[in-house]
């Protein structure tokens, strides 16, 4: 690398926010051409950082070069004049609006000085998509697009501003496997083409198939970079959480593991919209006691729809669901959860907390009655939050007190709140969603021992998760949902990842890259 | 010892507030007048000169206290009731229905009687805008807005048309039988029982908000009724169960009104009283004890501007401006926002 100057060069970046200090001290050099991932747990400073390189906050110490001359980025518009695009997270794309609007959006070539030069945009537009050899439409409308045609949108939108910088932050948490595909082949021709690339990530798997080099980020500071090729996962992942982990579930080669009768049975369990479309469509699924289905499924096919009708949330139009025997389909949610349902919703903040009300509140929610927390109607509140203490400390949960808002906790953590009120029933079917969306290797590791658990005890286990490996790690068996409809449910020594990524397009196949 | 230092912290922020309004105030009657400190004498303390004064203060605090509870119960549950003056209305005016109908009935009976209709009626004004809203998804802030309102027309054409006292000028019903009159607060003879049971509904609010299941599952919803949904309490029901009885304390507020103090049912009994407790209830932090703390501190205000015009001539709307720099003080921040 030395022969190479770097084009990005941070030295020494600080950054607190009031007392509290976000990043200690970043060193990072980029070299032109290359693909770095710059990688770490969640809280680690990754946001932080790319967010003082697009100008939306100022360093408190430290200097940025940029092909060697010391630069000032003031604002995201001084970042784009400097040649650093941002692809975020969330796109900023106006749904209504074509692929060609979307890319021209405030800056249209003109007509007289006050028409927008449609044609000329059209045809700028579909040359910039030629040139870079993606897929798109320059006239389709952007809300109709997939998720993964967005985000080239949005790739290009940074291209067409000339970036030579170009950061994309977490691209790959909202792809599905083969979109990933799509995008690390975008990728690779960026860098062919000369472009330097920052990609943001806390997920292993994508550092060794993306980057030259990567950075991996602790706690606001740079502790390592590395050439990809010299090092493994294992080495990364050591980097990040400062420890060695060990993020794994069932070994592939354990044994075969005895599981009870039926406690969770599911047949021909259908839910339609207010629209008439079908969300749900004759979904039959049995789980055993002490087994762990796994559900994989690009989001928006019947995930959410499926644990909402199993937890009495969303009434079903046909089908029965039934916990351990009893036919449950009409019944109340607090039924259900006395019939012995547990429930991590999908959205901690959505369903599963209420954030301004105390952790000893929310911890205790369903279990006034069983705990005896309440007595003729009236709370006590010492019982309460005794029972709350106690939770805290059986799972751990950091910086809690009984008696502070849960939303004051970090995300792994409101999850450990969550998963404490519904595993502490000792529920003998558990219905899981995303149980690890937003949370570091740290706070999966525990999520996961917590499921593994469970299943070990005689639960059975609905997980339902778009993040396939974990779906491999923890489940007996996979099924897939599609448009509302369960395509297929396979033992976990049968499938794998090609298989299942065919199934969760709708069974339409795909080249696999060599 | 921990619970003082957290009442003093919860109160601290209100406090300065008030203290900083009152000394902005004082530099405006200054700049006014040549009497600022005999106009802030009558303003803040011409209420405690005298017993019937000190009773005039009790008999504005009441319907206050009693209104600005109920719109606690109600925002607890994520409910913005600004339906308040209708509920007092519609209370006042069925307590007053039931006392002119059944003048012969014991008073043993008819008190509880009067009282309960006012409740009924007002916990029905509230449980129409909640229903609406469950059902329907109609937006309470418009509904129960316009139901003030109806209830308004509603009550002004009984007292006009069915039972308005003919041997007098204005819009103002028969008397109810001075049987069932309230009787006085103990010590303050020009004051009525109602502040007792305002004061004493004050802290059995306190009790069910934060000591019961109830409260949890009302509080649970108001913040955030999916979750209430997905841990299984009726979050629903809650939140009309709310209303119902945020609706019932401004009918109990009009009920005890007609009974304490007007003994019939006057048009104008109301000096928008229901605007009054929305604010207090929002500055006092949706707390039923802050509640009846700013309620008495509006209710100085509101009786001391008229004895501080009569003293000298600072004008009583003085106090309308008081009280739109409090709520803008009490919003603001006093302390600049660390960044982030």
């Amino acid at each position: 690398m030395a022969a190479t100057d770097p084009i990005l060069s941070l030295h020494g970046i600080a950054k607190n926010f009031g007392e509290k200090l976000a990043l200690k001290r970043i060193d990072l050099d980029v070299v032109e051409g290359e693909v770095h991932v710059v990688c770490g747990e969640n809280g680690a400073g990754k946001s932080t950082l790319m967010n003082i390189l697009i100008g939306i906050h100022q360093p408190s110490a430290g200097t940025i070069r940029l092909r060697g001359e010391t630069v000032t980025i003031a604002d995201p518009i001084a970042a784009s004049r400097l040649g650093i695009g941002m692809v975020h997270q969330h796109f900023k794309l106006v749904p209504s609006m074509t692929v060609a609007e979307n890319l021209f959006l405030g800056r249209q070539p003109r007509r007289f000085g006050i028409f927008t030069d449609r044609a000329g945009m059209r045809s700028r537009a579909a040359e910039l998509i030629q040139r870079y050899g993606f897929e798109l439409d320059p006239d389709a409308v952007v809300g109709r697009l997939s998720v993964g045609q967005r985000q080239r949108v949005e790739i290009l939108k940074a291209l067409a501003f000339d970036a030579r910088i170009l950061i994309l932050d977490e691209p790959t948490a909202v792809l599905t496997p083969p979109e990933v595909d799509e995008l690390i082949r975008i990728i690779d021709g960026l860098r062919a083409r000369g472009r330097t690339v920052l990609f943001i990530t806390h997920k292993l798997r994508e550092v060794k198939a993306v980057a030259d080099r990567v950075t991996v980020i602790r706690q606001g500071e740079s502790v390592a970079t590395h050439r990809t090729a010299d090092v493994d996962e294992h080495d990364i992942a050591r980097d990040m959480v400062g420890r060695d982990v060990f993020l794994v579930g069932r070994k592939d080669g354990e044994a075969r593991r005895a599981f009870g009768t039926d406690a969770l049975t599911l047949s021909g369990v259908t839910m339609t919209d207010a629209q008439g479309r079908r969300r749900l469509d004759e979904v039959t699924l049995s789980i055993r006691a002490g087994e762990i289905v796994g559900i994989a499924g690009v989001d928006g096919n019947g995930q959410t729809e499926l644990a909402e009708a199993i937890a009495g949330l969303q009434p079903i139009q046909a089908g029965t669901i039934a916990i351990r025997g009893a036919d449950v389909s009409a019944a109340s949610v607090s039924a259900r959860y006395q019939a012995g349902l547990g429930f991590v919703p999908e959205d901690r903040l959505d369903r599963g907390l209420s954030a301004p009300m105390s952790i000893a509140e929310n911890v205790a929610a369903t279990h006034y009655r069983s705990a005896h927390l309440v007595r003729a109607g009236f709370v006590s509140t010492a019982r309460r939050d005794a029972f709350a203490a106690a939770k805290i400390r059986e799972f751990d949960i950091r910086g809690a007190e009984p008696s502070i808002p849960v939303g004051w906790l970090s995300g792994g953590n409101m999850q450990k709140v969550v998963i404490a009120r519904e595993l502490d029933r000792k529920p003998q079917v558990l219905v899981v969603s995303q149980p690890t969306r937003g949370l570091d290797i740290g706070a999966s590791e525990f999520v996961y021992s917590r499921i593994l658990a469970a299943a070990d005890r005689g639960c059975a286990v609905l997980l339902i998760s778009s993040e396939l490996s974990e779906v491999f790690a923890l489940s007996d068996r996979i099924g897939v949902l599609y448009a509302g409809r369960l395509v297929d449910v396979l033992d976990r020594a049968e499938a794998d990842e090609t298989r299942i990524g065919v199934l969760m397009n709708g069974g339409a196949s795909r080249k696999v890259a060599a | 010892m921990k619970a003082i230092r957290q009442f003093f912290e919860a109160v601290r922020a209100p406090l300065g507030a008030i203290l900083l309004t009152m000394g902005l105030g004082f530099l405006l009657v200054a700049a006014i007048n040549d009497e600022p400190v005999l106009a802030y004498r009558e303003l803040l303390f011409a209420n405690f000169d005298s017993l019937s004064n000190f009773a005039l203060f009790l008999n504005r605090a009441t319907p206050i206290t009693l209104i600005a509870l109920g719109v606690v119960f109600a925002f607890r549950a994520g409910f913005f009731n600004a339906g308040g003056e209708g509920q007092l209305y519609l209370g006042a005016m069925a307590a007053t229905l039931v006392a002119l109908a059944l003048p012969a009935l014991h008073p043993v009976l008819l008190i509880p009687l009067t009282v309960a209709a006012g409740i009924a009626a007002g916990a029905f004004w509230g449980w129409v805008p909640a229903t609406l809203k469950i059902r329907l998804g109609v937006d309470e802030v418009v509904t129960t807005l316009m139901l003030n309102f109806v209830a308004l027309l509603i009550t002004s054409y009984i007292v006009n048309h069915l039972i308005r006292d003919t041997t007098t000028y204005g819009a103002i019903s028969l008397m109810i039988p001075k049987s069932i009159w309230l009787p006085p607060f103990p010590g303050v003879p020009g004051a009525t029982i109602g502040f007792l049971v305002a004061v004493i509904l004050a802290f059995v609010a306190w009790i069910a908000i934060f000591r019961t299941e109830w409260g949890a599952e009302i509080r649970a919803a108001g913040t955030n009724l999916r979750f209430a949904e997905a841990v299984g309490t009726p979050a629903r029901q809650r939140v009309i169960g709310a209303m119902l009885v945020s609706g019932g304390f401004g009918g109990l507020a009009g009920a005890l009104y007609v009974l304490g103090v007007g003994h019939r049912f006057e048009q104008n009994f109301s000096p928008a009283y229901g605007l009054v407790a929305l604010t207090v209830a929002l500055l006092a932090r949706i707390h039923p004890l802050g509640a009846l703390a700013t309620a008495l501190f509006y209710a100085l205000m509101l009786n001391g501007a008229a004895y501080m015009q009569i003293a000298t001539d600072v004008p009583r709307s003085l106090v309308n401006l008081l009280t739109g720099m409090l709520v803008f003080l009490m919003t603001a921040r006093l302390r600049p926002s660390v960044r982030g």
